[in-house]
């Protein structure tokens, strides 16, 4: 039977060789794009390349048209390295129901954050595309280290990461791991504290009053400023290099994410924060480019659900690297 | 303790499945609580949690395995009794109210987050009097090291009980307790910046009476913590406690 931090770890993919009856439902790893037609608060660095498909509203990817955008450039030879991988495994949700009537609802501030959130899309094993349904713009020595994690997968040994080793993974695949979080927000910083890995993800408002630590950590140094009602939040010098997720799309630890954060309420009892995140790294990439998250209103969620995988890890009834194995370096 | 007589599970991967039906109306209208919110830091470090009468009332069984785990723990044989030293596991409750470093009470919607700086650990208490969302998984029944802790206010106290407790914790670093304790903690300001928590411990299986301990807390400047991580100390061959 498999436990439940098992599961867990499936979920991250940790035991992805054995797990493959994992009966995720039928997912789609496409573009993300903010739900009820919500528009981008702000320009994204990183936004639409010439000859990306446009987002709902537009022509559809792939269709003609006299009107229609030109067709996508070749893909470049790092790309084609990346499209010819197998594919990832597709993504699950566990459905929620929606917030009942009666419910608490975020504050009408739209500078105000607090509360508890969740992931409500399907789980993205790979960040295949950015939110333009563009290819993500890989250089060859990130499509390299890809491919590398992604037929070590494959192969059936796949690789150490932070999430194997009970770390913090960094903000993009904390975020990413559909369980809940609560914001606490204060006027010098906010903080993101999550169910999953028991994390925490800092964003600081006034670096006068929390400069970078002199201990580089796994999530990063997080600043952020408002813009309007966008939260914008720049996260860099990293512990070591992150996985953004489950099959390893690369960040160095010298790459920097852009997180521009809105709360959104139409009106229809189901608020929820867009995240959009920039990724910017030269090392792996031609060009910034950005993926688009949203996280519904859940106070339901507020008690969490204990998680613990220090007891698992260091389990020594189960083999320590839990059949992973070290990745090579560069 | 014996090994792995409880695995602790979780099974969070299903925590989003079903919510509760509906929120009492009296949700929307929180009443005004005491004020718990802070950072705060143990006045007194310790790693005994000290009865208020002078000793602890153990029973035959539970002195049996007090010096049981007195024999591990001189051996170094840490795995066979406290997880926490060996795998930098949750210490649990009420063992994090022990832990040196500092923590953060948040109070919202009801509901108290203890957020600690040692190694991002977190423990709740739901004082929200909402009704328990939904649980056809039963995941409720799954012993956690932290229990499950229900509060309500008491004047300017907040009483917490705590069950479903995993028996893989322990007290403080040497008393066990079994999976059927109850944890009762009386909360409160005893001063703006002094909290108290008088700890309630019951466990028939290894106490002979219900017997109390009072740990305090002194408020400490807000602050953000440091990202802590355990088990990079353990692997470094470190102490999982940090030396006060």
């Amino acid at each position: 039977m498999m436990t439940a931090i098992l599961w867990r770890r499936a979920l991250q993919g940790l035991v992805l060789a054995g797990t493959a009856a994992l009966a995720f439902g039928a997912g789609s790893a496409g573009a993300q794009i903010p739900p009820n037609g919500a528009s981008l608060a702000t320009p994204v660095p990183g936004g639409p390349p010439s000859g990306a498909p446009q987002a709902p509203g537009g022509e559809a990817p792939g269709v003609p048209s006299q009107f229609g955008p030109p067709p996508p450039p070749p893909l470049t030879a790092a790309e084609k390295l990346v499209a010819e991988l197998p594919p990832p495994m597709p993504g699950g949700l566990i459905p929620t129901a929606p917030v009942p009537a009666g419910a608490p609802m975020p504050s009408a501030d739209p500078r105000d954050l607090q509360g508890t959130w969740i992931h409500n899309q399907k789980l993205e094993f790979r960040m295949q595309r950015d939110m333009y349904d563009a290819p993500a713009p890989y250089n060859m020595n990130g499509a390299k280290v890809l491919a590398r994690r992604v037929n070590s997968l494959k192969a059936g040994a796949p690789f150490i990461n932070a999430s194997a080793t009970c770390r913090p993974p960094g903000p993009q695949w904390q975020r990413d791991l559909n369980f809940p979080f609560q914001i606490f927000q204060s006027k010098d910083w906010i903080e993101f504290v999550f169910e999953e890995y028991h994390g925490r993800w800092q964003v600081i408002l006034d670096p006068s009053k929390a400069p970078p630590p002199a201990r580089k950590a796994y999530m990063g140094y997080s600043v952020g400023h408002w813009i309007g009602d966008t939260l914008v939040v720049e996260s860099s010098a990293f512990k070591q290099a992150l996985w953004l997720d489950v099959d390893g799309t690369p960040l160095s630890a010298n790459g920097k994410l852009i997180q521009r954060i809105r709360k959104v309420d139409n009106g229809d009892h189901a608020p929820f924060l867009e995240v959009i995140t920039t990724i910017v790294d030269p090392a792996y990439y031609t060009r910034p480019w950005s993926v688009v998250r949203t996280f519904g209103w859940h106070p339901g969620l507020t008690v969490f659900n204990e998680y613990n995988c220090e007891e698992q890890i260091g389990d020594p009834s189960v083999r320590a690297d839990a059949g992973l194995v070290p990745e090579p370096q560069e | 303790m014996t090994k792995y007589r409880h695995r602790q599970g979780t099974f969070a991967i299903l925590a989003g499945a079903v919510i509760a039906a509906g929120f009492a109306a009296s949700a929307a209208a929180e009443p005004a609580s005491p004020n718990l919110e802070g950072v705060w830091k143990i006045v007194t470090p310790t790693k005994t949690l000290k009865p208020v009468s002078g000793s602890v009332p153990f029973t035959a069984q539970g002195h049996k395995q007090y010096e049981e785990n007195k024999r591990l723990q001189a051996r170094g044989a840490y795995d066979d009794y406290d997880i926490t030293l060996s795998r930098c596991n949750s210490p649990g409750t009420p063992r994090l109210m022990l832990t040196p470093e500092r923590f953060k009470i948040w109070q919202r919607s009801g509901v108290l987050t203890f957020d600690f700086e040692w190694n991002r650990a977190l423990r709740q208490i739901d004082a929200s009097g909402l009704p328990p969302v939904e649980d056809p998984l039963g995941m409720g029944l799954i012993p956690k090291m932290t229990g499950i802790s229900k509060g309500h206010w008491e004047g300017d106290t907040l009483v917490a009980e705590t069950t479903n407790f995993s028996d893989r914790t322990l007290l403080d670093d040497l008393v066990s307790h079994t999976a059927d304790m109850k944890v009762t903690e009386h909360l409160r300001l005893t001063n703006p910046d002094t909290l108290e928590d008088r700890i309630t411990i019951d466990d028939p299986t290894y106490f002979t009476r219900p017997w109390d301990a009072v740990v305090a807390y002194k408020r400490q400047p807000d602050a953000l913590f440091p990202e802590d991580v355990c088990l990079d100390r353990h692997d470094a061959h470190r102490p999982v406690f940090l030396p006060q």
